[in-house]
């Protein structure tokens, strides 16, 4: 059984044939681990891919953040942080095939992103851009594994069917991991902070996160709620159990979920449409 | 809230939302929420070029919208699997309240 495992994480870690990265990424990589480049350097080179810039700042402006007023990369720089930016670049690379294929999980994706900075900014969290953007990328482990394994991904929604299971259980069935595995193993091998990576590996077990575990804690809970309101389309369409230990770490009680719920609700109107215009627009967005 | 286009809006509405100029929340407002909607008032933006505003409860049904009950059942079957647990049916309660508070009684669906 391990032998599949460990074919597919071969797969994945072999990033060269992960068609979606541009170049940039590997540029920016690579000044931001230099203490000499500045800001405005990096802003140079993500500046250089138009179609990249104008997909970061439509993230940044997107309801998932806020900053309505993000209107140049340097300014998404100072804003946002490097690593944000970064992230964004990232997941902006990665959506632009999500978008096109499956939009039920960029609507999810989007959804658990707004509740994600919604809670953190519920319970006056720190790095709530940060805690969006890993909200953002939670799933991208099923958005790697319908390009890299389309046969297995088909199985499994083929077991969902009929076995009417969550979409991790189905995944574990047949190729013997998780789409929070494999999320994981893709964000070290594109080196995201550990703020990152943490979330997207334990978003299903949020006992099993080291340092970032009240991050961690947010994304599951997020997922959760975006679920129950029935938002976009994860694979399965059953609301996770939110595990106890999630809900301690966060000091949560009902009247604060209350609270949470109904602010979403509201905003989810607004992804909702935010969604619609990008699909009429999908063509024309690169202005 | 919903977001309804500004031919369907009517007079008595309440927008939930401030009006800007353009679709993007930038600028100056043209109109503040919580403003009851009047006649000359939906002309006036309808000459400003506004396509939809944002609108309390849930006061336009189109073909394809589910009713509170439909929405309710979806509800109770996306939580099938959790609903034994304490915790959870709680959230499920959050969740009924809430969609009941927008589609139910006040703002909700009127017999037709």
């Amino acid at each position: 059984m391990d032998e599949k495992r460990n074919e597919l994480k071969k797969i994945i870690m072999d990033t060269k044939t992960l068609p979606t990265l541009p170049g940039v990424i590997n540029k920016l990589n690579s000044l931001s681990d230099n203490d000499k480049s500045s800001v405005q350097e990096m802003a140079r080179i993500v500046s250089s891919d138009q179609v990249l810039s104008a997909r970061i700042l439509r993230l940044a402006n997107s309801p998932s953040y806020g900053f309505y007023r993000v209107s140049t990369i340097s300014n998404a720089m100072i804003l946002l942080g490097v690593n944000v930016v970064k992230s964004l670049a990232l997941s902006s690379s990665i959506f632009e095939i999500m978008e096109k294929n499956s939009v039920g999980l960029w609507e999810h994706s989007l959804g658990v992103g707004v509740a994600s900075n919604l809670i953190a900014t519920k319970l006056n969290l720190p790095e709530c851009e940060e805690i969006a953007t890993a909200g953002l990328l939670h799933d991208i482990g099923k958005v790697i594994i319908s390009l890299k394994c389309s046969e297995a991904e088909q199985e499994v929604r083929r077991v969902i069917d009929q076995k009417r299971v969550y979409m991790r259980e189905a995944e574990q069935e047949i190729i013997d991991t998780d789409h929070a595995e494999v999320g994981g193993w893709l964000a070290k091998s594109w080196f995201l902070p550990d703020k990152l990576s943490e979330p997207i590996n334990c978003h299903h077990n949020v006992a099993a996160a080291g340092s970032h575990r009240i991050k961690t804690a947010v994304v599951h809970i997020a997922d959760a709620l975006i679920k129950a309101s029935g938002f976009g389309d994860s694979g399965d369409s059953y609301v996770p159990q939110i595990q106890q230990v999630a809900w301690d770490i966060l000091k949560l009680n009902e009247q604060i979920i209350a609270d949470i719920v109904e602010a979403l609700e509201d905003k989810l109107v607004e992804v909702k449409n935010f969604s619609l215009e990008l699909q009429q627009g999908t063509d024309a967005v690169a202005y | 809230m919903q977001k309804i286009p500004l031919m369907v809006a009517k007079a008595g509405m309440v927008l939930s939302r401030d009006v800007f100029r353009t679709e993007s929340a930038n600028g100056i407002p043209i109109c503040g929420k919580d403003t009851e909607l009047t006649d000359s008032l939906i002309a006036r933006l309808e000459n400003l070029n506004i396509q939809s505003v944002y609108v309390e409860g849930h006061p336009v049904w189109t073909e394809g919208d589910l009713s509170l009950e439909e929405t309710l059942h979806d509800l109770d079957n996306r939580f099938e699997k959790v609903r034994h647990d304490p915790l959870m049916a709680k959230i499920y309660d959050i969740y009924a309240e809430h969609l009941k508070r927008s589609l139910g009684e006040s703002g909700g669906r009127k017999a037709e």
